[in-house]
């Protein structure tokens, strides 16, 4: 049950997802993915916001919607944490669904410089196979 | 009545033939961290100047700490930090001087931090025994944001704080001004064109157009609020610079 280190985090301001969004969105997605184990603690909401340089109040609020959704559990005396059993890896189609937002994103911009649609998923294809 | 630290009622200044503040109402709560944005020339400055008593309003009432502003206890006064967007004051003195000089003036004064923050901003012994004058432009407004932080304000006013600072110089005082608010909970009201900066330490926003607050909310409401006025047909929230853009039009 190691303390996650603090840079765990990235936030881009200036765009059009607000700063808590783009981190309730990051923590459920390496919760999701695992990366995140059941029972692992949580940066403080301090060592985030000093961290990232952003007010403390928008990671408390993060922590805040995470725990009512019940990604997160806050747990005396040790702060947040992950929530529950370890997701079934199998869930494939839970998990797909978190991205689908992101790539709805993508889409957009794709469209918008006009790129048709085998270039777009050759590209992602060939970014997949980059990063594994 | 009480949470509301900054209260404005009506206030109306005319400046140069130029009806700058045209019966402005705004109110900030007691540890609200607010970005006051508007174009250029839209009376930002002149705003905070009549907020904290430095120019006389033709109309309207201002009340700080819930005192009216004509009123004000030297002991509220002193829980005022301010950061002017400009300034050419004590430029003779060297920062050592002045420093002690406004140590002198307040009640409170946090010597630890002084020192702290002028060796982390980089002042040397040679700089603060050099006359103000002859440091640049980005060491004068560190030296300005420290004059406002050493006595730890209640309510800190900053006017463009930041525009002489480079990147790095700006995340050092936004680090700053986060460990304000943890540490103290303090209320902070700035203006600045730097819309990233502002995102990552405000969480209200206010707008100044043709004299008067015009739109105030939570940041993230207003961003994702106003998707839905649009008949929800986007599924993204503006960004703040397109929020900026409508709300100022």
């Amino acid at each position: 049950m190691a303390t996650l280190p603090n840079y765990l985090f990235s936030i881009t301001p200036g765009s059009s997802d607000p700063i808590y969004r783009q981190l309730v969105d990051q923590v459920r997605r390496l919760v999701a993915a695992g990366q995140l184990a059941p029972g692992e603690t949580l940066p403080s909401v301090r060592d985030v916001a000093q961290q990232l340089t952003v007010n403390p109040m928008t990671v408390s609020k993060v922590y805040g919607l995470l725990e009512v959704e019940g990604v997160l559990v806050r747990r005396r005396g040790i702060g947040m944490t992950v929530a529950g059993q370890p997701r079934d890896k199998h869930d494939a189609p839970e998990r797909a669904r978190l991205l689908r937002p992101i790539l709805e994103r993508a889409a957009r911009e794709a469209r918008e410089l006009e790129l048709d649609a085998d270039t777009v998923v050759a590209l992602f294809t060939h970014i997949l196979k980059e990063q594994s | 009545m009480t949470s509301s630290l900054i209260q404005m009622r009506g206030v109306a200044m005319r400046f140069g033939g130029k009806t700058v503040l045209d019966g402005l109402d705004w109110e900030v709560r007691r540890g609200q961290v607010i970005g006051l944005l508007g174009r250029n020339g839209a009376g930002k400055s002149t705003l905070m100047e009549c907020m904290l008593g430095l120019r006389e309003v033709d109309a309207g009432a201002i009340a700080l700490f819930g005192e009216p502003l004509g009123a004000l206890s030297d002991a509220n006064r002193a829980r005022i930090g301010y950061v002017p967007q400009k300034s050419d004051l004590f430029e003779w003195m060297t920062p050592r001087q002045m420093l002690a000089y406004f140590k002198a003036l307040y009640p409170r004064w946090n010597d630890e931090r002084v020192a702290t923050l002028l060796t982390r901003w980089g002042f040397d012994v040679l700089d603060l025994n050099k006359p103000i004058r002859r440091l640049s432009g980005g060491e004068r407004q560190r030296l300005s944001i420290i004059r406002a932080l050493a006595h730890d304000p209640a309510l800190l006013v900053l006017d463009e704080p930041v525009s002489a600072l480079d990147p790095a110089g700006r995340r050092a005082f936004l680090g700053e001004l986060i460990d304000e608010v943890v540490e103290r909970g303090t209320t902070i009201v700035f203006s600045t064109h730097i819309l990233t900066d502002l995102e990552r330490v405000a969480l209200d926003v206010a707008f100044l157009k043709d004299g008067k607050i015009v739109l105030q909310g939570p940041l993230d409401d207003l961003l994702e609020g106003a998707h839905q006025a649009q008949g929800g047909v986007r599924t993204d929230s503006l960004s703040l610079e397109q929020l900026f853009l409508e709300a100022t039009q």
